[in-house]
């Protein structure tokens, strides 16, 4: 039974978890829980905050699994989107120092997935590929889309960190996701 | 046109996060009604979704699976059918523990009535909170069957979550009534049927309540 769970599309993967399935939970983990850690290390920038986030999410996915609609998009997105609210809202409870310095900073770099699986390699690609589409864009607009969705900080708390007019914060966001779009789904740069 | 005007620029902070409760609500309104914003939304949307791909990449403590996978399996293993879980107290009356109570019961039950009518016990409990809200407290204040939840201090929430009571039998979290927190964070909540009731337990849930928690309580009475 273990060789057919492990063909399984995401959401034929889904619908098992649905049912109430630890076992196809468990795949659901293994396929994206890596994902999950990196994007709540990246915000949070604590191994053990980050494994706090990663806990809370996975169990509100398990206990919430009936809400995912696949109509509305793909299950990593809806695992990463849940694994990004906890970690906003973890974040929003400490200091806009804390926060600042955390989203701004270099995370120190640790327990680096190793390339041991294609998944892992095609993982660490497609993060090569993002950030590389990230690193194209002027510095102000890319400080704005880090402040915003690795920081959680709204748009008027941007503007006041970066002592612009909130305006100015809207076109920034908006500007450099329309350039990153233009590279990672047109190959623009 | 100028709805839109006002909302068009509110597109990259909407799918980055970064509007506050009211903006996204106000844009979200709008969005309904603008075929072009939805255009839009749809046409950035890849670039925000990239954007949790895009952080270097690091393998999860094996710890974080046996602990995630620890709770998961015992929920699996006590939560029945799907079909059975939206009964939740038809289930409940069907409880080896309550037939025998139920048993116990029928047998003295000239007894019981009598202590029962002459008996109105109430007793006030301390309600544990998340260390998340170190301000918020709370009572519950049991008296027979009833129960009257009073919270102070607890965070206000989004227009779209409510806050939700859950009574406890057994394995199992009951739905019951939610509410809302005034402006100087007190809520309080009547409660009916909590003489069974093994505790009193409030999450955050999407307005109109949930049948499962979607998340771990944020205050519990034990009882």
């Amino acid at each position: 039974m273990a060789h057919d769970i492990r063909d399984l599309a995401d959401e034929e993967v889904m619908q098992l978890v649905q049912k109430g399935d630890p076992r196809a939970f468990e795949l659901l983990y293994d396929r994206h829980g890596g994902a999950a850690f990196s994007l709540a290390y990246r915000m949070v920038g604590k191994q053990v905050a980050a494994e706090d986030v990663v806990q809370e999410a996975f169990l509100s996915i398990w206990r919430s699994r009936q809400r995912y609609d696949k109509t509305r998009g793909s299950v990593r997105t809806w695992v990463l989107g849940i694994v990004h609210n906890r970690a906003v809202d973890g974040l929003r409870r400490s200091t806009v120092h804390d926060r600042r310095r955390e989203t701004l900073d270099v995370v120190e770099e640790r327990h680096e997935a190793a390339e041991r699986t294609d998944v892992e390699v095609a993982r660490r690609e497609e993060a090569r590929s993002v950030r590389g589409a990230l690193n194209t864009l002027p510095d102000e607009q890319r400080q704005t889309i880090e402040l915003a969705y690795f920081g959680g900080f709204s748009q008027s708390e941007i503007a006041k960190l970066l002592n612009q007019p909130v305006g100015t914060v809207k076109g920034r966001m908006r500007l450099g996701l329309e350039k990153m779009r233009r590279q990672l789904v047109e190959g623009v740069a | 046109m100028t709805d839109h005007v006002r909302h068009q620029d509110d597109i990259g902070a909407y799918l980055l996060g970064a509007l506050n409760d009211l903006e996204r609500q106000a844009f979200e309104r709008h969005l309904a009604r603008c075929d072009e914003c939805q255009q839009e939304l749809a046409r950035l949307r890849p670039a925000a979704d990239a954007l949790p791909g895009s952080v270097q990449q690091f393998e999860p403590p094996a710890r974080l699976k046996a602990s995630l996978m620890e709770v998961v399996e015992r929920e699996a293993r006590e939560q029945q059918p799907e079909a059975e879980r939206r009964r939740p107290r038809l289930r409940f009356l069907m409880r080896p523990a309550f037939v025998a109570a139920a048993l116990l019961i029928g047998l003295v039950v000239g007894f019981a009535v009598a202590q029962l009518s002459g008996e109105d016990e109430t007793r006030t409990l301390a309600a544990t909170v998340d260390r998340a809200m170190p301000e918020a407290g709370g009572t519950l204040r049991v008296s027979n069957d009833d129960a009257t939840l009073r919270l102070h201090d607890m965070p206000a929430l989004s227009g779209s979550r409510v806050y939700q009571v859950w009574l406890q039998h057994g394995d199992r979290l009951v739905p019951a009534r939610t509410f809302e927190v005034s402006d100087d964070g007190r809520g309080a909540v009547d409660l009916s049927n909590v003489d069974d009731a093994d505790g009193v337990y409030v999450t955050r849930e999407p307005r109109g309540g949930a049948q499962v928690p979607s998340e771990d309580p944020i205050v519990s009475v034990p009882l």
